[in-house]
């Protein structure tokens, strides 16, 4: 049975390639509980250099940590260890 | 009914950093009592130093930063607030409900990408 299951081959083009690249979210390969107000040094990689928060869409991050890290963002912003808006 | 039993929260403090060091302590140390005397118990305090702010703040551009783990019955944290927006010594503050006391202030790294 088992060698009637073919592996599906995907094809060389370049293209697929890089559809097939997956992103993997940075907090869970790093094994985080949960993401913290104070750790600036992390939070600031997640956002633009005018201080938007940077979509998912273009960090991988998985949707469980994208929401723990918008709160995070929020609340070092109210404490103003972040900027809500930075000139360049 | 009101909730009683004690719960750990984490507070941080923005203090004002024109004030000289003798009225920054004794600013810091109304914050604390206001705790303690609402049968609070402080568990751990972090001086964080003065920090820029990342945006001015009133005519405030610098602020001395504290960190401090406490345990307080949740029903008097309203109070507690109303104490803290009448204190003029005190920027900003903000009291967030946690699981553990951070015994340093140090972050896990993310892994670089390749």
């Amino acid at each position: 049975m088992a060698q009637l299951v073919q592996r599906k081959r995907y094809s060389q083009d370049p293209l697929d390639a890089k559809k097939r690249t997956k992103k993997r979210c940075p907090f869970q390969s790093a094994g985080f509980r949960d993401i913290d107000y104070k750790d600036i040094e992390t939070l600031s990689k997640f956002i633009t250099e005018r201080g938007k928060i940077l979509p998912r869409r273009i960090t991988g991050v998985s949707s469980h940590f994208q929401r723990r890290l918008a709160l995070a963002i929020k609340r070092a912003r109210y404490m103003a260890l972040l900027p809500f808006y930075s000139h360049m | 009914m009101k909730n009683q039993t004690p719960k750990l929260y984490e507070g941080m403090y923005i203090l004002s950093a024109q004030l000289s060091e003798d009225a920054k302590a004794k600013a810091f140390e109304k914050i604390k009592v206001g705790i303690t005397e609402k049968q609070g118990k402080i568990l751990k305090v972090h001086d964080q130093g003065k920090r820029k702010l990342a945006y001015a703040i009133g005519s405030h551009n610098d602020g001395h930063y504290y960190l401090m783990y406490f345990e307080i019955p949740p029903s008097v944290m309203e109070d507690l607030w109303g104490e803290y927006r009448l204190n003029e010594d005190l920027i900003r503050f903000m009291t967030i409900r946690t699981d553990k006391v951070l015994e340093k202030i140090e972050f896990k790294q993310l892994v670089t990408e390749q």
